[in-house]
């Protein structure tokens, strides 16, 4: 990382004593000042402003930043959408780009005619719950005649014990936010249904038995560790790296493969399972347009899609970016939607269409098809 | 049976106390001329024969348009009626008293009435005048008052940050809620006490455009900067905005969706901007930036808001002050149409929203409101938001209803020519 020059540092430093440790961090003198003053607000709820312990802990924390740690982590939220979420060392921190597209998605849902009165709604690597606990909450906002039922699945349990915390907390604040219809629950989804050897650690499909679960779901969401070992270095910022839990970034190293293979592990099962719960609509996170592309062919090999698009950061926005080169040649074939970096892969089939307000799929079914091929 | 809700007396003569409720009031007591200009009262009959019309096609059907209209000139017909009545019966005492036939007796009754049937008259005109006066379309909205510094460097911020705590203390003062919208000082944090950049405040209550609409414009500061070594004076000044707060539950929707409409917003003509770090975002990055950028490209509006940690909020509030100052543009235009034409047809001057409109001037304790030609001389307590700021704000509200009243008569006797 290149050297910040030092007269900003020291113009920093004329505006407040504390800030040059946060503009390190940052590498921007306006995040860094809105850092301070959320941190100062921060110490204001914990301790009586001006007095020594409320010094000393401001300096403290300060500190703690100034080392990289998240300041989410250091101030135990972050919003997500309309949601503050908590957050705790060892659980990966939501993202705004995720938000974005969980909104984007309820968004496009609200305006459905013919959804279930009982939507179903499964979230495989829930880590803090946001996904579905946005997802009910933006729902709701518009549509009080559906229920939405949410299952948030991962296999940390610090994971799910902070999104059963957050369910607790936010039940009490958001309307929308039901206990009766937000589970969460242990499992390995990457693990085999057919090989499943009991174990403490079951399957997705085990777990589901297990609990008592629906077999059949309308809507899959999931936002897997998608980074390649060699991304994990090249791209990650240190903060990332030092504070974030691995399991969450990058998938297990011996399930094997080139690199790139390693970082697409979730993908294929993550397709598997949505054919085996029937889901009508799929929302896949992604790392960027590369991986869009090898997931969305990947959905496209399965044969069970009527529609496969892909969603950039801000999927409500124009498109202003340029396509590049080596992508454009497949753009004929997948809709790419919005601003930013390709940041999703959505995919829907029979009635899934019409939910979304997309054209009916092609005439014939998919069995047919394959036939005649 | 009604029952009256109790209400502590306290609170009572607070809220008569409230400028906000003499806002309601003086619309209909304040005018300059003593008997109704012959133009003005043509004007109010065509109005009045308008509404028997309006109230047919009400009755053959709801009509939103007509329903409205004929709300707002209720008061007008209701004022000529007043009008005509007293009239009646100053012109029945009149012919009285010159009647040869009259007994003296009555004749001294009739001209012991006289003088209070004239005074009801007079105020009666006032009156209809004022009725006439049309109302400003974003009069009965919450608002947004922007103020920033203008020319004069540090001593302009400075003076900025003291009008922001003067409309701040006579809103509390007023019990009128206001919140910040955003606030950042010369080193873009939010911390009080050092020279303002900008600030905007909302003023949540209703009426409150109407209340401060007269306070836009170029306010001027003469005194000796704290920063003055050799004791000059110094002459800087800060600007203030006044615009309407367009909360979705002060309008109605069908004001967002009407394209005719001034608080109309085509969503695909904004770009709405999150700043991103740069580089692949996702799990890659945990960023913090949480501003918001939203450009309105027809007209290049840009604003920014990054206060809250949560994107969300500021996405929502970033939205409230594009809508606002839209609004105020689009509402400015049609203003300034109006004026042109004015001035084309009957020569009425008015001033420009640049001009300087007031001056605060230390030395001499004294502020004097320029349009209204008032000079106060407890600077201290305007300053403080006080009673005295009231005055002059009042002041000009009154000098702009007499404008308004003099261009109306103007424009009637052109009409008549
Ligand atoms: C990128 S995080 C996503 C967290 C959350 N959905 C969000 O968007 O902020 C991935 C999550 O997957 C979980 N995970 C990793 N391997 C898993 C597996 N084999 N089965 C289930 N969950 C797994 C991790 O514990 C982590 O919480």
């Amino acid at each position: 990382m290149p050297r910040l020059p030092y007269s900003l540092l020291w113009k920093a430093r004329a505006v407040d004593h504390l800030l040059p440790p946060l503009v390190k961090q940052c590498r921007d003198v306006h995040a860094a000042q809105n850092e301070l003053r959320w941190l100062r607000a921060h110490a204001d709820t914990l301790s009586r402003p001006n007095s020594k312990a409320h010094d000393g802990l401001l300096r403290k924390m300060v500190e703690q930043r100034s080392t990289g740690m998240p300041l989410q982590y250091i101030l135990g939220t972050e919003f997500f959408g309309d949601l503050e979420i908590k957050c705790r060392p060892g659980v990966l921190i939501p993202r705004q780009e995720t938000a974005a597209s969980v909104t984007y998605l309820a968004q496009l849902l609200q305006r459905a005619k013919n959804l279930p009165s009982q939507l179903h709604v499964m979230d495989l690597c829930t880590g803090t719950g946001c996904i579905p606990l946005l997802f009910q909450h933006e729902l709701h906002a518009a549509r009080r005649d559906i229920q939405v039922y949410c299952l948030g699945v991962d296999i940390s349990t610090k994971a799910l014990d902070l999104a059963k915390s957050n369910l607790r907390k936010l039940q009490k604040t958001e309307p929308a936010i039901v206990p009766n219809l937000m589970k969460f629950m242990r499992a390995d989804i990457l693990k085999e249904p057919d090989n499943d050897v009991p174990s403490v650690l079951p399957s997705l499909k085990a777990a589901l038995e297990l609990n008592r679960k629906p077999k059949q779901w309308d809507i899959l969401i999931s936002n897997p560790p998608y980074i390649s070992p060699s991304a994990y270095w090249k791209t990650t910022t240190r903060s990332v790296r030092g504070f974030e839990p691995k399991l969450a970034l990058v998938p297990k190293a011996e399930l094997g493969g080139t690199d790139t293979e390693q970082g697409d592990a979730f993908y294929p099962r993550l397709l598997a399972t949505a054919v085996e719960i029937d889901a009508k609509v799929v929302l896949f996170e992604v790392a960027d347009l590369d991986q869009a592309v090898r997931v969305a062919h990947l959905a496209r090999k399965t044969n069970a899609f009527d529609g496969i698009e892909i969603w950039r950061d801000q999927p409500d926005q124009d498109d202003l970016e340029q396509v590049p080169e080596n992508i454009s040649k497949d753009r004929s074939c997948f809709p790419i939607i919005g601003a930013g970096n390709g940041r999703s892969v959505l995919l829907y089939r029979g009635v899934g269409a019409s939910w979304l307000g997309m054209p009916a799929p092609m005439q014939g079914t998919l069995e047919q098809q394959q036939v005649s091929l | 049976m009604k029952v009256a809700p109790w209400i502590c007396r306290s609170c009572l003569t607070r809220i008569s106390r409230s400028p906000l409720r003499r806002l309601a009031r003086f619309q209909s007591t304040t005018s300059t001329s003593e008997s109704i200009s012959p133009a003005l009262l043509a004007r109010a009959r065509t109005i009045a024969s308008e509404q028997k019309e309006l109230t047919e096609k009400l009755a053959n059907g709801f009509d939103a348009r007509a329903a409205k209209k004929l709300g707002q000139q209720s008061a007008i017909v209701n004022a000529l009626q007043t009008w005509d009545k007293a009239n009646e019966s100053v012109t029945e005492l009149v012919s009285l008293i010159h009647d040869p036939t009259t007994d003296a007796e009555l004749r001294d009754l009739a001209a012991d009435d006289l003088g209070s049937s004239r005074t009801a008259l007079a105020e009666a005109a006032k009156s209809l005048t004022t009725s006439l006066v049309p109302i400003h379309p974003f009069a009965h909205l919450p608002c947004l008052l922007e103020i920033r510094p203008g020319a004069g460097g540090s001593e302009a911020a400075i003076f900025a940050g003291d009008l922001v705590r003067m409309y701040e203390s006579f809103c509390n003062r007023n019990n009128i809620r206001t919140t910040f919208l955003k606030y950042e000082n010369v080193n873009g944090t939010s911390e009080a006490g050092l020279p303002l950049s900008e600030a905007v405040i909302e003023v949540e209550s209703e009426n409150a455009y109407g209340l401060f609409r007269c306070e836009a414009g170029v306010h001027r500061v003469q005194r000796v900067p704290v920063t003055e070594t050799k004791g000059r004076t110094h002459t800087s000044a800060a600007s203030v905005l006044v615009l309407p707060s367009l909360q979705e539950n002060s309008l109605g929707e069908a004001d967002f969706e009407d394209p005719e409409s001034d608080y109309y917003v085509d969503l695909k003509e904004v770009r709405v901007e999150v700043m991103r770090a740069g580089g692949a975002g996702g799990q890659h990055v945990n960023k913090t930036e949480s501003a918001v950028r939203l450009t309105h490209l027809p007209t290049n509006t840009v604003v920014s808001i990054q206060d809250s940690r949560s994107q969300s909020k500021n996405k929502d509030k970033a939205w409230q002050l594009l809508r606002s100052r839209l609004a105020q543009a689009r509402r400015e235009k049609r203003e300034d149409e109006i004026v042109a034409m004015r001035r084309s047809v009957v020569g009425v001057a008015k001033m420009g929203r640049g001009d300087k409109i007031r001056t605060y001037n230390w030395g001499q304790q004294r502020v004097t409101d320029h349009r209204s030609g008032t000079t106060v001389h407890d600077l201290d307590d305007v300053i403080q938001g006080g009673q005295t700021l009231e005055k002059v704000m009042e002041s000009v509200r009154n000098w702009l209803i007499e404008k308004d009243v003099e261009a109306m008569i103007a424009e009637e006797e052109f009409a008549k020519k």
